[in-house]
């Protein structure tokens, strides 16, 4: 293989992970942007969709494909439920709580998972686990690829949401000012429920979408709030368009990284991106462009 | 000063009650030394998160600072341990130095979310600095100098260090209560740009409040590597470990002089006792206990206390007032 096929290929890994941050960094962005919270829980419910399509798979023999369809609006209800059972009625406290709260919601799922599923990585085999597709002297892996097409198309979806129904005008409202929003009539109590219900969906669905792919432990969930949060900060937080850029960068930069530096430092290149754009373009590296 | 000197008599008093424990609970001196250990550090937490208000999810990078440098300096120079653990505190403060500068700017969740970067990269080098830090399989201390006959794997003469550092990390908490400085914190805590605004230099401050913190963190943090004799940086470096530090203050009650002693009391006597029943997963408690507190106690144990005392004599006055 000729370098230029084998940079290609590394790139095209890249993407196709890349389309799997973006899709649990929109989520994340989604929440920050219309609450003002930073959800410390995400990747435990990204580990949750995991753990729900190895149930509906070991179980139900339902393809993790297939079962996207039904986690999807079971995760909205659970994430609507979660804002207004543990984050609506701190609404006006400090900053920190809501971290906190978080925080501990994700402790409890991923100890509920431990204690449902045992400590011991499981994975489930599907007959295209491990084919891939081949474009040339490029292969695509097959889950991948397909998860790859069903993020863009649940982006697309959410970007129809946001842009052209009135619930999407009144999230983006709430995004923009809260209290005005209030004044011309938008419910944001409901909105902030439906934000956080989408985007603990839009985790557990990325979580179906890598069962096929990935080893799942019950706390597999840490590693992706830590991506999540790299991939948001890159966009700019609440920057939900932005986080599709962000998740390619980083799924590209660490595959690049791992291939050409060094692959034990694999993460460390996109927590030193993350701290950068941190602490010289806070807003971000695409501007201020909110949906 | 009154109020502070009887806060004096209070900090004796725990550090006394404390000193009883190997001689009442004998066979449980392993969960002695992790409270008083875990007590002393979230108490040093607690000078930045708690009273200078500034969340930290990072402190592990220093609790990790000061277990490997001891360690490190012992197994590869033969370097006395206290040394070790005294340059480990030295590295560590003067790390706190570096970063608070960098990353004070931040706010809020932004700073919460640059420290656990932070803590996460000294993890990812202590994995793959393999040459010098044993990698992921970690490093095992074997022998150890006794000083004075000592015996530092002795769990009764750990819990002592542990408790004397606990005693010095509550000294500093009581300072704050009632010192110019810890009033500043406070200050930078409520409203960061009236503190400002009154001539207090937020930075210059939350950066003392941080160095202070580390210093007393790594401390813990030695001491916690001569506790576990084994460790690995995916143990001491662990973003969990930032968390519970957290959480235990909290639970307790941030910003007090007793609340991270109270949390680490409550929090690992639970998480100790759920082992028992939920085997690997007895972080169950630490989860239900913070939601509950966030919820409906968010000033933490300690805060629901002195609210309780506050409140007491006056919810009664009214109800006496008609008979008058």
């Amino acid at each position: 293989m000729t370098e230029i096929t084998s940079l290609v290929q590394v790139v095209v890994s890249g993407i196709l992970t890349g389309g799997v941050y973006a899709i649990v960094g929109i989520g994340l962005s989604l929440i920050f942007g219309v609450m003002r919270v930073v959800n410390f829980a995400h990747g435990e419910f990204l580990a949750l969709g995991m753990y729900a399509a190895l149930f509906l798979f070991s179980r139900f023999h339902l393809d993790p494909y297939l079962a996207s369809i039904i986690v999807l609006p079971a995760a909205m209800l659970l994430g609507y439920a979660a804002e207004k059972l543990f984050i609506a009625p701190i609404a006006h406290a400090p900053e920190h709580s809501s971290i906190l709260m978080t925080v501990g919601l994700g402790l409890v799922i991923s100890n509920l998972l431990l204690f449902g599923f045992g400590a011991q990585p499981q994975s489930i085999y599907t007959v295209y686990s491990t084919s891939t597709l081949r474009l040339g002297a490029v292969t695509f892996s097959l889950p991948l690829t397909v998860s790859f097409l069903i993020t863009v198309g649940a982006i697309a979806g959410l970007y129809a949401v946001l842009t052209r129904t009135e619930v999407g005008r009144a999230m983006r409202a709430t995004a923009q000012n809260r209290d005005a929003a209030e004044l011309v009539g938008v419910n944001t109590a409901q909105i902030r429920g439906l934000a956080f219900g989408i985007g603990t969906a839009l985790a557990m669905l990325a979580g179906t979408l890598l069962l096929p792919v990935l080893y799942v432990i019950p706390t597999v969930g840490g590693v992706f709030t830590l991506k999540a949060f790299v991939v948001t900060v890159l966009a700019g937080m609440g920057n939900v368009l932005g986080a599709i850029g962000g998740g390619l960068i980083l799924g590209v930069a660490e595959s690049l990284g791992a291939t050409y530096v060094s692959s034990g430092y694999r993460d460390a290149f996109g927590l030193i991106a993350f701290l950068l754009v941190l602490l010289f373009k806070p807003a971000g590296l695409f501007g201020r462009s909110r949906v | 000063m009154e109020r502070a000197g009887r806060m004096l008599l209070a900090v004796a008093a725990v550090v006394a009650a404390f000193a009883l424990y190997p001689q009442l609970f004998p066979t449980r001196l392993n969960l002695g030394v992790a409270i008083v250990l875990f007590a002393a550090m979230a108490t040093a937490w607690d000078v930045l998160g708690g009273w200078g208000g500034q969340l930290s999810l990072g402190h592990a990078a220093l609790l990790g600072i000061g277990g490997y440098t001891m360690a490190l300096l012992s197994l590869r120079l033969g370097v006395a341990p206290w040394w070790g653990m005294l340059a480990g505190v030295a590295l560590a403060t003067l790390f706190a130095a570096g970063w608070g500068w960098l990353v004070f700017r931040l706010r809020g969740p932004y700073f919460a979310l640059s420290t656990i970067a932070v803590a996460e990269m000294l993890r990812l080098v202590a994995i793959n600095w393999k040459r010098v830090t044993g990698g992921a399989e970690g490093l095992f201390i074997k022998t150890l100098p006794q000083p004075f006959g000592l015996n530092l794997f002795d769990r009764t003469v750990e819990f002592y260090l542990g408790l004397g550092l606990l005693g010095l990390t509550l000294l500093v908490a009581w300072w704050l209560s009632w010192s110019r400085f810890g009033y500043y914190l406070q200050a930078i805590r409520e409203d960061q740009d009236s503190a400002q605004a009154m001539g207090v230099n937020p930075t210059r401050y939350k950066i003392l409040a941080f160095m202070i913190s580390a210093a007393f963190t790594a401390a813990g943090g030695a001491l916690f590597a001569l506790y576990v004799s084994f460790f690995e940086p995916h143990i001491i470096f662990d973003i969990g470990v930032s968390v519970e530090l957290a959480l235990i203050a909290y639970i307790g009650g941030a910003g007090t002089v007793f609340g991270p002693t109270i949390g680490a009391v409550l929090l690992l006597a639970a998480g100790d006792l759920f082992r028992n029943y939920f085997q690997q997963a007895n972080l169950l408690i630490y989860g239900i206990l913070i939601i509950l507190i966030v919820r409906f106690a968010p000033e933490g144990v300690a805060g629901g206390w002195t609210f309780l005392v506050r409140r007491w004599p006056r919810a009664r006055r009214p109800a006496a007032a008609p008979a008058e």
